[in-house]
């Protein structure tokens, strides 16, 4: 995504988007980030935990609004307890809560955010026409913001923060409490934002499918400490033994025949999950469909999903 | 939903430095206070006394000219005895004082006025902020929490400095230019200062405290009922306080008088009272003169209008000003006699200045506080 040059900031690219070393935050007695080390490469990040977990806390950490106790870190390649306000002028934050600034029509919603940046008024004015465009509330920019629905607010956070083109986006639980279509809307452009404009995104979510539908990469945070992390396709890894299959006729027989030839079958829905033994291979599963004159209509082999990366890390925690 | 339409260019712009993000903040509150329909009208209102000022002081320098274009004017002051004639007979001698009480008077309206504007758009700017919000959407952008609380105070600065401090350059200029007299830089430089201190005075301590107050609540409504009960009831309540003063002052000098018979009436004894005692025929006489003077000599140690916010922005304005200094080269114009009276009439309290500055101070210090602990609070990803 990043070549040599850092798109904005003219700072050498670093190879990670953030990277925590030993950070450790605490309030009172609640311990929020836990002697917490991780480093995410560039890209669309997931953040996902359960509540309580330290996702808010790290993403506090990030933009420098709350100093850690203890341990250090870079974000896009600086030093997050020194140098925030640098931070936060190559990092766009679409906070979960619904807040505005009062009084004020959309696209000047959006410029003034552009100029909070250090965007000059004309340049965050055209900008602020050119987002929101974008986002889809061009025939809005004119209604007062107070008017907004909330998935018309939503898009209107998102569009204040890529006023000013930042390197990483943060996103905090974006789709939440929004209906099926505004959230399709969200999930379609900070996947567009991610994939196809080379915006880095970290992704807070605790929705997996919306994770899934916009992150390559995901880290998974419990109890303040990093439970696992990395790339979700290879999270999601392939068991080796284990066949999702599909017969065209009714599976209850070939379960049975397999399960006689020691191997576990589960019906599922409409498919069947079967784990074959140590020392067999699938072409075991396709000499029982011969022998019983079955047609195997789709023969996969069965592939985590997230949900289950998730409750697995959780429970190894 | 057509989302990509118009597609999504990279910015390649450039952005500016730290140092004057809160300008942005100014900039922003000043728009949106001027859509406001009244505000505009008050603002507008509001320069009315800067005209005001403006003329006097043209007129002035035309006096000093002996222009005949202003003598109508110049004799009915006289006539009206607002203007002493010894003192057009000799303008220039007179310059600082005229000039003075000008900027004084002028000053005094806009203080006023300027209580009317903060009511108007104070309340709004933290308050709403927190209504909606929008505190992390400002924090989470690089801007710390003083950029954010001097742009907030800089809404204020631009609306009072327009009504205080702008006049105040621009009739002075015009002054400048009717006297087309060289010297009157010389000997009104230090009244163009103060006046410029007395406004940032009021700026900075009306500043904080309206922000204070503002991040107290999420009701402007509040907020602007808190800030007339500040600017008013404080005021009553001083007046309440000054009258009963006044009042048992008075009695007890009365008192006194009554007790012991008087001496021989002295020319300056103007008005007096006979009470026939109960049982006897002794007259005791009590003079207003004498009590005037009674109420100089307490009024230097009253401290009943430090209990008044407004007062005590005047009595520091005057300090600066050094308006009773020009009352007083004044009061040497009157017949002896009514020296006393006269000074009594025109200055202010005579305490301290340095109470009411101390007052401002811990006003200044206590607002600052509130500030510091409701936006640290606030500093936060709910």
């Amino acid at each position: 995504m990043h070549s040599s040059q850092s798109r904005s900031s003219g700072l050498p690219a670093s190879p990670m988007l953030f990277q925590f070393e030993e950070v450790t935050k605490s309030y009172g007695a609640v311990v929020a980030l836990d002697n917490l080390s991780v480093a995410v490469p560039s890209g669309a990040v997931g953040l996902l935990g359960p509540n309580g977990s330290g996702k808010t806390t790290m993403i506090r950490a990030l933009l420098g609004l709350t100093r850690v106790d203890r341990g250090s870190g870079q974000v896009l390649g600086m030093d997050f307890r020194s140098r925030q306000l640098d931070i936060r002028r190559l990092v766009g934050f679409v906070p979960e809560d619904e807040c505005l600034f009062p009084r004020v029509v959309g696209v000047e919603f959006v410029a003034y955010a552009g100029e909070l940046v250090g965007m000059s008024s004309k340049d965050s004015l055209q900008r602020a026409h050119e987002v929101l465009d974008y986002v889809g509330l061009g025939e809005a920019r004119y209604r007062k913001v107070e008017s907004y629905s909330s998935g018309m607010k939503q898009r209107l956070k998102l569009a204040s923060a890529i006023i000013h083109d930042p390197e990483l986006l943060i996103l905090d639980e974006p789709t939440n409490g929004m209906d099926p279509a505004g959230r399709e809307d969200i999930l379609e452009l900070a996947r567009d934002l991610a994939r196809n404009k080379g915006m880095s995104l970290l992704f807070s979510s605790h929705l997996l499918p919306d994770v899934e539908a916009v992150c390559d990469q995901v880290v998974v945070l419990g109890g303040g400490k990093l439970l696992t992390a990395g790339n979700i396709q290879h999270l999601k890894h392939l068991h080796n033994r284990c066949f999702e299959v599909r017969l065209k006729a009714d599976a209850a027989p070939f379960a049975e025949r397999l399960s006689a030839l020691g191997c576990t079958a589960e019906i599922r829905d409409d498919s069947l999950l079967v784990q074959i033994p140590e020392g067999r291979s699938q072409q075991l599963l396709w000499e029982v469909a011969a022998e019983q004159r079955l047609q195997i209509r789709n023969l996969r082999p069965q592939r985590s999903t997230l949900e289950e990366v998730f409750l697995k890390a959780l429970e190894q925690a | 939903m057509p989302i990509f339409d118009q597609g999504y260019q990279h910015w390649t712009g450039h952005l500016s430095g730290h140092a004057w993000r809160w300008l942005a903040i100014t900039r922003h509150g000043v728009r949106v206070g001027m859509q406001g329909r009244v505000f505009r009208t008050v603002l507008l209102a509001s320069l009315l006394p800067a005209a005001a000022l403006a003329f006097a002081l043209c007129l002035w320098g035309l006096v000093e000219r002996n222009s005949d274009f202003v003598a109508p004017i110049v004799q009915f002051l006289i006539s009206s005895r607002l203007l002493n004639p010894a003192v057009v007979a000799d303008p220039r001698h007179y310059r600082v004082e005229i000039w003075t009480l000008c900027y004084n008077l002028f000053l005094s309206s806009e203080l006023t006025l300027s209580m009317i504007l903060i009511v108007l758009v104070g309340p709004d700017l933290i308050s709403q902020d927190l209504r909606f919000n929008a505190l992390p959407l400002y924090l989470s952008r690089p801007l710390r929490r003083i950029d954010y609380l001097v742009g907030k105070l800089g809404v204020i600065a631009a609306f009072l400095g327009l009504v205080t401090i702008v006049p105040c350059l621009l009739a002075y200029a015009l002054g400048l230019l009717f006297s087309l007299d060289l010297t009157i830089l010389r000997d009104t430089y230090r009244l163009l200062l103060a006046s410029i201190a007395y406004g940032l005075v009021i700026i900075f301590s009306a500043g904080t405290l309206i922000l204070a107050l503002s991040s107290l609540s999420r009701n402007s409504r509040y907020v602007a009922l808190f800030w007339l009960g500040i600017w008013i009831v404080s005021g009553i309540v001083a007046t309440v306080l000054q009258s009963v003063d006044q009042v048992q002052r008075r009695q007890a000098s009365f008192n006194r008088a009554m007790a012991s018979p008087s001496a021989s009436p002295t020319p300056q004894t103007l008005p007096e009272r006979r009470r026939p005692r109960r049982g006897g025929t002794v007259t005791h006489r009590w003079s207003s003169e004498d009590f005037e003077a009674e109420e100089i000599e307490a009024a230097k140690t009253n401290w009943r209008p430090l209990v008044s916010y407004t007062a005590n922005l005047s009595r520091v304005g005057r300090q600066l000003l050094g308006t009773d200094a020009c009352w007083r080269t004044l009061s040497e114009l009157e017949p002896a006699y009514g020296r006393k009276r006269y000074l009594h009439q025109y200055t202010g309290p005579q305490y301290p200045w340095y109470w009411s500055a101390g007052v401002l101070a811990g006003i200044f210090g206590l607002s600052a506080c509130i500030l510091s602990f409701s936006v640290r609070s606030l500093d936060r990803l709910r």
